[in-house]
């Protein structure tokens, strides 16, 4: 359960970013996060990993209340959810195996598990026989099914994604987000903020619209 | 903690060290240079000591004994002080013997002719090494000699002594006082190759940072970075000193040999020259540190 209540999140100096957000977000869903650039998508999916903290509010995670999570709890917070960037964020010196291992080093997973795992995650998103390969060498959407493994190879209870296809063509853009409705089928809470209208019409899913920092949900989340 | 986390930690920051042998080499020679200097001077420090324990020409006391002492008790008053603090030797100067020498030291057979009766009481000679106690504790010593019964009077110069002493005093202390500086200038250099390391690398900290790194887990090879390159500044700093003492031995011993004498410098120890690679570490440890705990607080606030 995602929870948002009044979170208002502003920059000093600046105008209000997010207004009075109110969301609650059951278990297992999967919606959409929509709204033109500027709109406050990033924003809220950074309060979410809690690389913002909110201004005013209560954000509950699961039932952590991120507002109040101590900094030295904020890393075993992030090994719950898995993100996914517009740009991928990859490490480019590293193979795609040690871009993906890297979220189970971190967790602390043991050196027998780290690599089966892997090798799971990256068949999941097409690129098992890419183990080796350095992410410079493979097309804008291989890297970001790397990114897509790298954030669920530990399996979280919760995926964001910020414009995870952005950058991509509509064939590619389909297959990635093909590929975050088959985690929600298998019980991850998805939440993937875009500005594709044609994504947004072709998936059908229930829409969170962002329009200068207000949300407008529908009813069931409110 | 997980092994093979920190075995990885551990290549990760061989592989960061490797990938840039150059920068790593002038790190670890400007580190073992700040190192070798204040441990040359304390080499050298205690290579002086060595040299001035063995002066004892010029650390002598004598004590003048009684006519009438006997044998027994200065054969026990002997005894007493070869085992005390610092004494090297004691000779024991008859009245003839010291009559000899005064005979043929001075060319003052005519005069003692005249006197007709040996005039110079019998001495024990005390050879002591200048260093070895303070010069109250020996002052304090040649007193309690002095008021042995079979002692009629001590004869001592340890004003050079303490004079000696003060100078090595201050020595030590500016040693120590330099070394105190390089050590935090070696902190310093450390703690600035670790921060352009934190730059080129700060992707990949933040990476590791939004998939729920912990600070231990960032900080690790950034650690094992700063620990490598002290343990081999420590390394090169030792042969350092070795080879330099090597190279002045061949002058040393030609000095010596002018002074009718020999003296041969000593280096580290092992204990030494491990301690050194010891303080080596843990200074690259601790620049390594400093200067990733102050990236880190930014990444984590």
């Amino acid at each position: 359960m995602i929870e948002f209540i009044n979170v208002t999140k502003h920059y000093p100096g600046r105008r209000h970013v997010l207004r009075e957000i109110n969301l609650r977000l059951p278990k297992g869903e999967m919606v959409l996060l929509t709204g033109p650039s500027g709109a406050g998508k990033s924003t809220l999916l950074k309060l979410l990993t809690r690389l913002e903290d909110v201004s005013h509010g209560t954000l509950m995670v699961g039932g952590v209340d991120l507002a109040t999570l101590k900094r030295r709890h904020i890393p075993a917070y992030r090994r719950r959810v898995g993100v996914v960037f517009q740009d991928h964020k990859l490490l480019m010196d590293r193979d795609v195996y040690n871009n993906v291992a890297l979220t189970l080093k971190v967790a602390g997973v043991p050196a027998r598990q780290i690599e089966s795992r892997v090798r799971a995650a990256l068949e999941k998103v097409g690129l098992g026989d890419r183990l080796r390969e350095l992410p410079a060498t493979l097309s804008g959407g291989e890297q970001q099914r790397v990114g897509i493994a790298r954030a669920i190879v530990h399996t979280p209870e919760i995926l964001l994604a910020d414009e995870p296809t952005g950058n991509l063509d509509p064939a590619l853009s389909d297959e990635i987000l093909d590929l975050f409705r088959d985690f929600h089928r298998h019980g991850t809470t998805v939440l993937v903020a875009t500005h594709d209208a044609r994504q947004i019409a072709r998936l059908g899913l229930p829409a969170l619209h962002l329009e200068q920092g207000r949300l407008h949900a529908p009813k069931e989340f409110s | 903690m997980n092994l093979h986390l920190r075995l990885d930690a551990l290549r990760n920051a061989r592989d960061t060290l490797l990938q840039q042998p150059l920068a790593t080499l002038l790190t670890v020679l400007a580190l073992a240079i700040v190192l070798a200097l204040p441990v040359g001077l304390f080499t050298a420090l205690n290579n002086l000591q060595l040299l001035l324990g063995q002066w004892r020409d010029q650390a002598q006391i004598s004590l003048y004994l009684h006519n009438d002492a006997s044998a027994a008790d200065v054969a026990k008053l002997r005894a007493r002080i070869e085992h005390s603090t610092g004494v090297v030797a004691v000779h024991y100067i008859s009245r003839a013997q010291a009559l000899a020498d005064f005979e043929h030291s001075a060319g003052m057979q005519a005069a003692v002719d005249v006197l007709g009766e040996n005039p110079l009481p019998a001495s024990l000679v005390v050879e002591i090494n200048p260093l070895a106690q303070s010069s109250a504790d020996l002052d304090a010593q040649v007193q309690s000699w002095a008021k042995e019964p079979v002692v009629a009077s001590a004869q001592s110069d340890l004003h050079w002594v303490a004079r000696l002493q003060a100078i090595l005093a201050l020595g030590t202390r500016a040693v120590w006082i330099l070394a105190l500086l390089l050590a935090l200038g070696a902190v310093l250099v450390m703690g600035n190759t670790i921060r352009l390391h934190i730059a080129q690398r700060r992707d990949e900290i933040d990476i590791a940072s939004l998939v729920g790194a912990t600070r231990s887990f960032i900080r690790r090879p950034f650690l094992y970075q700063g620990l490598i390159q002290g343990l081999l500044a420590g390394a090169l700093a030792w042969a350092v000193v070795a080879v330099a003492i090597l190279s002045l031995q061949g002058p040393v011993d030609r000095l010596a040999a002018l002074y009718g004498t020999h003296f041969t410098l000593v280096g580290l120890r092992p204990e030494q020259g491990l301690a050194l690679i010891a303080i080596s570490a843990f200074l690259g440890w601790l620049g390594s540190r400093i200067a990733v705990g102050r990236h880190l607080d930014h990444t984590f606030s």
